[in-house]
């Protein structure tokens, strides 16, 4: 009898792997994203020339008062321009704080692509050398998170902002509010 | 035309390239001056994740990220910070992820013990049948 469901278990247990297999297909998942390790934590503190004001720019000063979005972009990099039209509408729509972060990029270029497109970015921070984008963990831009009042990050998008991701950010929002 | 002599020169050339691990990616001004140092910076590399192609250590990614990490990693040793300083430099900012060896935790549990249960559970099989076998 013992001997039966003996052999009877490596079957089950492919059924069990299996199901978990299926299970992990079907839910809404990207194994290549990855949870950023700032969640929940203050924002890095930096330095760094700032490209619209003759001002240096001081991290945490900038995230003390309103919800921010902090947003990481380059005018090389197309994504990024596929999603000025919701970075936009962050601004605009919602009356929210946006930071730009300029990821080693030429700033006469990007101050003529801002003149082009719009600029949404209430303050941005010039990062030459990428030094900023690895305080903040970030590995492929554009890359968008979301800074509460206090200074604490609470959300980070990897990738475009899309139709879909702006919605989501949304309902962030209004929950933080 | 494919001799037996050939292949062997083949398979053997082949093999080489296995022993012959060489497939870094640092680039000459990336390297320091100290060897010691030097050394350090890329075992430490080897350890690290290329968060843009996930499955390469920044040692073997051309991605720039990857360099960056690299100049980075040697900036520190040069500073005199120890190697975990530099590993939890990394994990602070690109979480466990960013360490290509999973470390031990709880939630890690399973991924370092379940092959272990699973070894078990075939020598308990393989066992059964082997006393139900002589019974026959």
């Amino acid at each position: 009898m013992i001997k039966k469901k003996l052999y009877q278990l490596p079957f089950l247990l492919f059924v069990i792997i299996l199901l978990i297999f299926f299970y992990l297909l079907i839910i809404d998942r990207t194994p290549s994203k990855i949870p950023s390790a700032l969640l929940n934590k203050s924002v890095p503190v930096f330095e760094a020339n700032s490209l619209l004001i003759d001002d240096k720019f001081h991290s945490p000063n900038e995230f003390t008062k309103e919800i921010t979005l902090v947003n990481f972009f380059a005018t090389w990099c197309k994504p990024c321009r596929d999603e000025h039209i919701y970075i936009q509408r962050f601004a605009t729509n919602n009356q929210l704080k946006v930071i730009g972060i300029n990821y080693k990029d030429n700033s006469e270029k990007t101050i003529q692509w801002l003149k082009k497109l719009g600029n949404p970015y209430s303050n941005i921070a010039i990062d030459n050398n990428g030094k900023i984008a690895i305080d903040w963990g970030v590995y492929g831009i554009p890359e968008t998170f979301v800074v509460d009042s206090k200074g604490i990050i609470k959300y980070r998008h990897v990738g475009p902002v899309t139709k879909k991701v702006y919605k989501k950010i949304n309902m962030i929002i209004a929950e933080l509010e | 035309m494919i001799t037996k002599k050939n292949l062997i020169k083949v398979l053997f050339i082949c093999l080489l390239q296995f022993l012959i691990n060489n497939s870094n990616a640092v680039e000459p001004d990336e390297i320091l001056a100290n060897k010691k140092q030097e050394m350090n910076a890329r075992n430490i590399s080897k350890n690290i994740r290329c968060m843009v192609c996930q499955n390469q250590s920044i040692d073997e990614s051309d991605a720039p990220l990857a360099k960056d990490l690299r100049i980075l990693i040697r900036k520190q040793i040069q500073e005199g910070k120890t190697d975990k300083e530099i590993y939890v430099f990394l994990t602070d900012r690109y979480g466990d992820f960013i360490l290509l060896k999973p470390p031990l935790k709880l939630n890690t549990f399973a991924l370092w013990f379940l092959p272990l249960v699973f070894v078990l559970i075939g020598f308990f099989i393989i066992y059964y049948h082997h006393k139900k076998s002589n019974k026959i």
